[in-house]
């Protein structure tokens, strides 16, 4: 594997950890810290997911309908009424609709060989329309105490989130070193040229999808839990949001290349950029430019760097 | 144990290309069968049959007199068939231990990849190529950075390593060097002892003559003839190969002539890049230059910073004023045109037309609006004067065989009417008929006025079609042949860095 700029997203993460720290001093209090981990988790989790899709060659625009459809099943199905029992139930229900919806867009790309971003394009109007049929105005929610599990925990001082990370990474360690791991930088690499190496290229197409699915079903949850309530609109914005956090994050947008630490990297630096505009007290109309610029910079650097040194040789 | 496999009327179609139509083939434990045929006569498909990357549509394989189906790479690879790919089948991102064992990588007891035993059988394989390696080859370097050659010898490399018994080697040999092909022919030996089957395919006759012991031809889609190596002679093999009676002949020696009294058309003094280490000469206007060597000594550097492409020190001065040429739009403007080796990469959009391809470095020729007509009929002339084989100038180009793509490359520089031109191994890949006419068109060119500068891997070539050549060994012209001096055993040893004979 090409050794990635895995120092850029780090560079990128301090930066805004110490401007962040600057604006908000007590970032590092217990209370603080959890509050803000619990907000960045769900996207973390997107990310994810959406790094193996790009790893394998792939790209997931449908995520964001998935946590969609995903928040508001919780919302309406288990309501603010509802037992653990019941609540569990449809975390488990939420999980396979996700893997399913990945494996329809799987499906479409691995057997059918259509282009991602066509396919999760499409599903992605299917995915978010289904949510507004399920939900069509806000409302809804889940059991206040069972939110706050997911709120207020923080086992030896921690923020839950934090072991969800670690959980995250060290699966990702673990995989990047199976064959697994091997045929999903194959495939992205070239995938004509793994399938002549007899690598089950149409499986492992399928299967980044599922994962992809899956772990945007997870987000769905989280998001869920972090706010309690139903909206069929949540998903939307945090798809774009993902894939930038992988870009942020050193992967190659043409695949096979990269990992899952620096896209989790990625998505922490944009989460905290949320937060430094909104410390900075910016005019509301103009977030979204201010916050476009920084990502457009952020990306633009590596290549920035490249041009000098071609420049200097 | 003797095993054996056949090819019986072997027809595939692509959409409604014939790539074969009657394909026979039959190979046995023990020997190497030469798989001939000029470019386009379906060798490539063919071997493609055979290990299961193509579903064929009539015909039958047989293995051992039973009859098979290979309906994927898997199925091939699991029946003991293996393949050398002439496009590679490497991934540039993985390092060269992953890209040998993938799918069959040493595992742990905890189901992660056994990093040390994948590096120990790696070593181990690297071993048999040992010594003909240009850089420090470690089983942990990225298979994209690595030159060409190295990349074939991985290729090679990962075929063996799940000890196959018939190795299909598909213009396995194209981009090595001398000493890389000695060393693959005396593995092919000791394979040949260990009762394993090879089947090679190569344009170069010579190397078909020192390692096959049969040959089957393929012309059109149809094996028009098979037999014992000892049976037949270089020039009987290549009338089959070509309908023509127009036996080639690549030798212009008559024609060669004095041009030290022409005007000089470059002169390049000291001129250094990563891999040129201060590299100076001179050619006049009409010469057809060669630049020889092993592959990989910085001939491409040199024609790439003479294209104004990549960055360079030193002074040159082009029709006798000094330049230098930072971009290849100004290398343009001074009348060079630079035909790259790599057709497929640098040459071509390969999905878009010929026309396209002819028309797209001289638009600006044609003035605002566009002049359509004359820009197609500019494109229809020198399509002509190039004998295209072609159903037409509106069929993309990877409709055509390499040959052909190669003229198309050619062509669209000459579309410019450039009057120096840079080759970069440009016959690499070319069928025998298709190289015949090319070094006739150089000739002519040449004849025209034309210069040329002409980088070539095939020592023959540059022996018989250049006026001088320029040996180049590890950056630098160790040596200069021409006239007499210019043989085949001389270009060799220079290219080994080995004499200075001959030298200016």
């Amino acid at each position: 594997m090409v050794r990635y700029p895995a120092f850029f997203p780090l560079i990128l993460l301090v930066l805004s950890i110490a401007i962040n720290l600057f604006l908000q001093p007590n970032m590092f209090d217990r209370e603080t810290l959890n509050s803000n981990m619990r907000v960045f988790l769900p996207l973390i989790l997107l990310t994810v997911g959406q790094a193996i899709v790009l790893l394998g060659g792939g790209i997931d625009i449908s995520v964001g309908g998935v946590v969609s459809i995903v928040n508001t099943i919780l919302a309406t199905r288990v309501g603010l009424d509802g037992s653990p029992e019941r609540m569990w139930q449809f975390v488990m229900i939420s999980l396979l609709v996700g893997a399913l919806a990945g494996a329809i867009n799987g499906f479409f790309i691995a057997y059918l060989r259509l282009q991602p971003i066509i396919t999760t394009y499409a599903t992605s109007f299917l995915y978010a329309g289904l949510a507004l049929f399920i939900l069509p105005n806000p409302g809804g929610g889940i059991p206040a105490d069972i939110a706050n599990l997911y709120r207020t925990s923080t086992p030896l001082g921690l923020p839950l989130a934090f072991y969800v990370i670690a959980i995250l990474l060290m699966v990702w360690i673990y995989i990047s070193s199976t064959r697994y791991g091997k045929y999903l930088f194959a495939v992205g690499g070239k995938a004509t040229a793994a399938y002549e190496t007899a690598v089950p290229v149409t499986w492992i197409q399928l299967s980044i999808y599922i994962i992809s699915g899956f772990m945007a079903a997870l987000a769905g949850i989280a998001i869920t839990m972090l706010s309690g309530s139903g909206n069929a609109e949540i998903g939307g914005q945090m798809t774009l949001n993902s894939i930038t956090a992988v870009v942020i994050g050193g992967n190659a947008f043409s695949g096979g290349i990269g990992g899952v630490t620096g896209p989790v990297m990625g998505a922490v630096t944009l989460s905290l950029l949320q937060n430094i505009i909104s410390f900075a007290h910016i005019n509301t109309w103009w977030e979204t430019l201010a916050k476009a610029m920084i990502i457009v910079l952020a990306l633009a650097v590596p290549g920035i760097i490249n041009l000098v040194r071609r420049r200097r040789a | 144990m003797t095993k054996s496999l056949s090819a019986r009327n072997i027809v595939k179609h692509y959409g409604g290309v014939i790539a074969l139509s009657d394909g026979n083939l039959d190979v046995r434990t023990g020997e190497v069968v030469a798989l001939i045929g000029a470019n386009g006569s379906g060798k490539s498909t063919m071997s493609k049959v055979i290990n299961g990357v193509v579903v064929l549509d009539g015909g039958q394989l047989l293995l051992d007199d039973k009859p098979v189906n290979l309906s994927s790479p898997q199925a091939a690879k699991n029946m003991g068939i293996a393949t050398v790919f002439q496009e590679l089948s490497l991934i540039p991102q993985m390092t060269v231990a992953e890209n040998i064992w993938l799918t069959r990588e040493p595992m742990t007891a905890f189901g992660t990849v056994n990093r040390n035993a994948l590096q120990e059988k790696t070593e181990q394989l690297l071993s048999l190529f040992r010594g003909t390696y240009k850089t420090e080859l470690r089983p942990d370097d990225t298979v994209g950075s690595l030159p060409p050659d190295e990349k074939q010898l991985i290729e090679i490399l990962k075929a063996i390593s799940f000890n196959p018994w018939m190795i299909i080697l598909d213009e396995a040999t194209a981009s090595l060097d001398s000493r890389q092909v000695q060393r693959l022919f005396e593995l092919i030996k000791e394979w040949k002892k260990a009762e394993k089957a090879i089947v090679f395919i190569s344009h170069r006759m010579e190397e078909i003559f020192r390692i096959a012991d049969k040959y089957s031809v393929l012309r059109n889609g149809k094996t028009v003839g098979a037999g014992d190596m000892k049976d037949i002679n270089n020039k009987e093999l290549v009338k089959l190969m070509i309908e023509k009676e127009s036996v080639f002949s690549f030798s212009r020696a008559d024609s060669k002539n004095e041009n030290k009294d022409k005007p000089v058309c470059m002169e390049v003094r000291n001129l250094q890049t990563d891999s040129l280490h201060g590299v100076s000469f001179c050619i006049h206007e009409g010469e057809l230059v060669g630049i020889g060597g092993l592959r990989g000594q910085g001939q491409r550097d040199l024609l790439l910073s003479l294209f104004g492409d990549i960055p360079y020190t030193g002074e040159m001065s082009i029709f006798e004023s000094n330049r230098k040429l930072r971009h290849p739009r100004e290398a343009m403007k001074q009348g060079l045109a630079l035909i790259p080796g790599d057709r497929a990469r640098e040459g071509l959009l390969y999905i878009r037309s010929i026309l396209e391809n002819l028309q797209l470095p001289s638009w600006a020729q044609y003035g605002f609006p566009l002049r359509i007509g004359k820009a197609r009929k500019d494109a229809e002339a020198v399509g002509a004067s190039l004998n295209l084989k072609m159903a037409g100038l509106a069929e993309p180009v990877s409709s055509l065989s390499g040959g052909n793509a190669q003229k198309v490359v050619l062509g669209k520089w000459l579309m410019r009417k450039p009057r120096l031109l840079l080759l970069d191994d440009p016959t690499k890949g070319v069928d025998v008929g298709t190289k015949a006419e090319f070094y006739a068109l150089l000739t002519r060119l040449c004849s025209e006025g034309k210069t040329i500068l002409f980088y070539s891997s095939d020592d023959e070539e540059l022996v018989g079609l250049c006026d001088r050549v320029l040996v180049i060994h590890d950056g630098l012209i160790r040596t200069e042949l021409s006239g007499a001096s210019l043989t085949k055993e001389n270009l060799i040893a220079a290219s080994l860095g080995a004499s200075n004979e001959g030298a200016v």
